[in-house]
């Protein structure tokens, strides 16, 4: 179409890239049954007087107690004293290692855990950025996506740092 | 309309910081208590968190590196304060975080500062169910009316899984509304 040079007329930047969005969540809005106001509401004057709250805690002075500081650093110091005697008396007696481990322990720890990688560490190993979960739901269309999402909700903690691929749920 | 970098350098300047700081709550006070008091529920609680966010905000300013836009620093400054508050709230009262999610929503019955009916209750009822994330989502989207880009710099994850979320949560909400 052929732009018009002489339109006075401007658009916000970003107005049509958002648009869809905010079409659809009108849309969204205007056919569910959820309430359009949540009913919160704040007293008369709030907002108004908000700022003075904030200039006088940060303007207020602090009263520094520069008279006890001598006897926390005195206090400080002897308790550092005491828990370098300690740890160093801890320290003579012998270390155990890896290898102290029997390893009737060992598989009795995996036995009751499992691998007990949690997913930060799978993280480690796995490269998720490659993989999408619905690269897998897509080869078994007889899956459906929603009880697929529904899956996903009960059982991960974390549903939004998986690679989803996000056209799906518009 | 502010220009965010001419702001930021105005607040880290202690010749113009105070004045920078006023545009600074003018410009973000409401977004933030809306967003802070979905989370809290109660008026006088999120104007605590509120007031601890901006006192944060003013005593970091110098460690803002500019790395992320300064909305999302400060609705993240803003939610971790709200949700820092309420897990306080809870071990405080010897509760779960679920027990105290379904007594927030009791109180609202007796808030002056709550004007909703039956249905908003309910809604609320609906969202003390969700798991956190979910319902974050949910509101900054449904109420907020916050872009998923936005609400992704804020919560730094996917716009994907925010999608996701949202759509889980919206169904969740309707279901819970319905009475199914």
């Amino acid at each position: 179409m052929k732009q018009n040079h002489k339109n006075p007329h401007k658009a916000p930047e970003g107005y049509f890239d958002s648009f869809n969005e905010r079409l659809m969540d009108k849309i969204v809005k205007e056919e569910s049954i959820i309430p359009k106001n949540d009913g919160f509401s704040v007293p008369d004057l709030y907002f108004e007087t908000f700022n003075d709250k904030i200039t006088n805690r940060t303007t207020s002075k602090v009263v520094r107690l520069h008279s006890y500081r001598k006897y926390y650093y005195a206090a400080a110091s002897i308790a550092a004293i005491t828990l370098l005697a300690f740890f160093l008396s801890q320290n003579n007696e012998t270390e155990f290692g890896f290898e102290d481990l029997a390893t009737a322990e060992i598989d009795a720890y995996f036995e009751t855990n499992g691998l007990g990688l949690s997913s930060y560490e799978l993280a480690e190993v796995v490269d998720f950025e490659a993989i999408s979960v619905l690269d897998i739901t897509q080869e078994e269309n007889d899956i459906e996506e929603e009880l697929i999402l529904d899956y996903l909700d009960e059982n991960v903690d974390e549903l939004e740092y998986l690679n989803l691929e996000y056209e799906k749920f518009e | 309309m502010i220009v965010e970098e001419t702001l930021v350098s105005e607040l880290k300047n202690t010749q113009t910081q105070a004045k920078a700081f006023e545009v600074l709550v003018n410009t973000y006070k409401e977004r933030l208590y809306w967003h802070v008091r979905r989370i809290v529920l109660n008026h006088d609680d999120a104007d605590d968190v509120l007031q601890n966010t901006f006192i944060k905000v003013y005593r970091s300013i110098d460690g803002f590196k500019g790395e992320s836009k300064l909305y999302s620093w400060l609705y993240r400054i803003a939610t971790n304060e709200a949700l820092t508050f309420l897990k306080q709230k809870s071990r405080k009262l010897g509760v779960t975080s679920e027990e105290l999610q379904t007594k927030l929503v009791a109180n609202l019955e007796a808030d002056v500062y709550f004007e909703g009916e039956e249905i908003q209750l309910k809604l609320q009822e609906a969202l003390a169910t969700l798991p956190e994330k979910q319902k974050l989502v949910f509101n900054m989207k449904y109420y907020q009316e916050m872009k998923y880009e936005e609400i992704s710099d804020v919560l730094e994850t996917s716009v994907g899984g925010l999608k996701a979320s949202y759509h889980l949560a919206v169904k969740k909400i309707e279901t819970y509304l319905r009475g199914d």
